[in-house]
């Protein structure tokens, strides 16, 4: 366990309230372990997703111990002590050659647990074509219709976004859009398992088109990585629940007066206040139209009237 | 010559970039400059797939920033987990409570305030601060009717100390009572909401009320010969209990006694006799 941190000084106190929980949360921490055993093939994997992930990863060069369907109690640990909530473990054993497991954490427990095996990997440095920088916003495209329907594709796509999206932003440089990270499903196999997974990562270059859009080239800088799921640990539904749980300063708030129909058209509802018939104008009609003159001595003839109406109640 | 001819052979020096022939339209999260293609495999064009989702972030509306021109991205559709739970609501304090009900308002102040006796602005708090209360006077009069020979800087001080002091207990206390309000008032907590301070503080008055009547009764006679005042507190919901003079069945009184003999001479005797003082009495009685 941690020892509890009391902060002695104004940094370290700033330190400690920016890892406390927040309603805007910091960008995901991910650590990228190595197992007892690892592979070329792994240890090439991990650097490119660090590559990726930078500069909000931490790379341990060192091997660990670890065993993530067995035992997290160290993962917890790390995640406290680096107050990361994303893991990429890479093992290599006899049974589970050449293989990643994705874990995300939930106040620094596991929330999650992903195993793919790599089969066919080309890493980023034999692409010998340009980097995107380090840092920048990828662009993501899912191919295929298994990403909503299987459960290791949907885990794999959630971890996919979660890791690599960044901060949830307002706005995004047009010329800041530098690269793609593109994943393909494949099929499932004959007996209904999932199948495979193919990551490819392209450079963009925007190119004019003659009209306003860009024509868009891709090229590819790697890693590119065929993967193969092996095991999962869904999430339990009380913790997800909570996870999922959106501040309230968050949601969007509701306007008044607007809804959407099935059709999905916005109808508005506007209140035009109360009106008056005395200014409404109407059909308008000779006979109706009033003379300046003849108003006048209507008036007069009024209050004769009326002048003559009270002396008759004198009488 | 004719226009649409040249503009024709303008449009046929570029690749277009309109994309065609997907069955199934695709989707985006333009939150996470995320499209979704469910078209099968086979069919997809990779590149096809990244002109439309870049066509769909130009249209965007755009602002000009520091950065050049950046596309107003509208929230995400897609649901991420968070990495922690929501913060948790902060207790109400007492002030807190008080101005709700003054309707006080908390306003920002400046930081820097002009200071009138050195002609510059000077921190409201902290290091160079202003809100040093006197004690930095090169000058003080000695106020009338005090002791000339007090020294009156250390007077000031001490009013400053006793102020800091006060406040602190006072924060102190709003923590006990936080603690004690969440644990009473569970169901807000788990609303995410603020807990309700009144139970604490009503089941703090209680607790002290208590103690009060105990320390009262602490007399030789057990409270019983001592005059009470008018308005003084009584023990609320005590009932004298009598148990009942004739029963079959002894074995309750007689664990009952048991549990009394046991608790001042300690369970089977042990304590009852100190054998090694004995034995060492015993021994200098024969010598």
């Amino acid at each position: 366990m941690l020892r509890k941190i009391v902060p002695r000084n104004a940094r370290a106190k700033r330190f400690l309230k920016n890892r406390e929980a927040k309603t805007e949360e910091n960008i995901k921490t991910a650590i990228f372990i190595r197992g007892s055993k690892t592979s070329q093939i792994v240890n090439d994997a991990l650097s490119d997703l660090y590559m990726l992930k930078k500069p909000h990863a931490i790379n341990f060069t060192k091997k660990n111990e670890i065993h993530p369907f067995e035992d997290q109690s160290n993962l917890e640990f790390f995640s406290q002590k680096n107050d990361a909530s994303l893991f990429v473990i890479g093992t290599h054993s006899k049974k589970r050659p050449h293989t990643l497991t994705f874990n995300r954490m939930f106040d620094h427990r596991t929330l999650d647990m992903l195993e793919v095996s790599l089969d066919n990997c080309t890493p980023m440095k034999d692409f010998k074509t340009p980097k995107s920088a380090i840092g920048m916003k990828p662009s993501f495209l899912f191919n295929g219709d298994m990403w909503d329907q299987h459960t290791h594709y949907k885990m794999f796509k959630s971890m996919l976004l979660d890791m690599y999206h960044g901060q949830t932003v307002e706005k995004v440089a047009l010329a800041g859009l530098e690269y793609v990270i593109s994943v393909t499903a494949g099929p499932l196999t004959p007996e209904g398992k999932p199948g495979k997974v193919y990551l490819r990562v392209y450079t963009i270059t925007l190119k004019r088109s003659g009209v306003k859009l860009p024509r868009v080239e891709l090229e590819e800088m790697g890693p590119s990585m065929d993967m193969t799921f092996g095991r999962i640990t869904e999430a339990k539904p009380e913790d997800w629940k909570q996870a999922l749980k959106v501040p309230r300063e968050l949601k969007p708030k509701k306007k008044k007066n607007i809804s959407r129909d099935e059709m999905g058209d916005t109808v508005g509802r506007v209140h035009l206040g109360r009106q008056d018939f005395e200014k409404i104008q109407t059909r308008k009609m000779k006979g109706l139209k009033k003379r300046a003159t003849e108003e006048d001595g209507d008036s007069a003839g009024a209050e004769k009237r009326q002048r003559v109406d009270d002396s008759d109640d004198e009488e | 010559m004719d226009v649409s001819e040249v503009l024709a052979a303008h449009k046929q020096k570029f690749k277009s970039v309109t994309v065609e022939g997907k069955l199934i339209p695709v989707d985006y999260d333009l939150g996470l400059i995320a499209a979704y293609d469910q078209n099968p495999v086979d069919e997809i064009e990779l590149k096809d797939n990244a002109q439309l989702l870049l066509n769909e972030i130009f249209q965007l509306p755009t602002v000009s920033d520091d950065n050049g021109i950046m596309a107003m991205l509208p929230t995400p559709t897609t649901q991420l987990p968070r990495e922690k739970p929501l913060p948790k609501p902060k207790p109400e304090t007492r002030w807190e409570k008080f101005a709700k009900a003054k309707g006080i308002v908390k306003r920002k102040k400046e930081r820097m305030v002009f200071d009138d006796n050195s002609g510059e602005y000077k921190p409201r708090w902290g290091y160079k601060g202003i809100n040093d209360d006197g004690t930095k006077d090169w000058i003080i009069e000695v106020p009338q009717g005090s002791n000339p020979m007090e020294d009156q800087y250390e007077a000031r001080r001490e009013a400053k100390r006793e102020r800091v002091d006060r406040n602190e207990k006072r924060q102190q206390r709003n923590l006990e009572e936080a603690v004690v309000a969440a644990k009473m008032d569970q169901r807000a907590i788990g609303r995410g909401q603020r807990p309700n301070m009144d139970n604490a503080r009503a089941m703090k008055r209680k607790e002290l009320e208590n103690q009060i009547l105990i320390s009262k009764a602490a007399t030789a006679s057990a409270g019983k010969f001592d005059k009470g005042l008018k308005d003084d507190l009584k023990a609320r919901g005590v009932r004298r209990q009598f148990a009942p003079n004739v029963v079959a069945d002894m074995s309750n009184e007689k664990s009952e006694s048991m549990s009394i003999l046991n608790k001042i001479v300690g369970k089977n005797g042990e304590d009852l006799v100190n054998v090694r003082k004995v034995e060492a009495r015993h021994k200098k009685a024969q010598m």
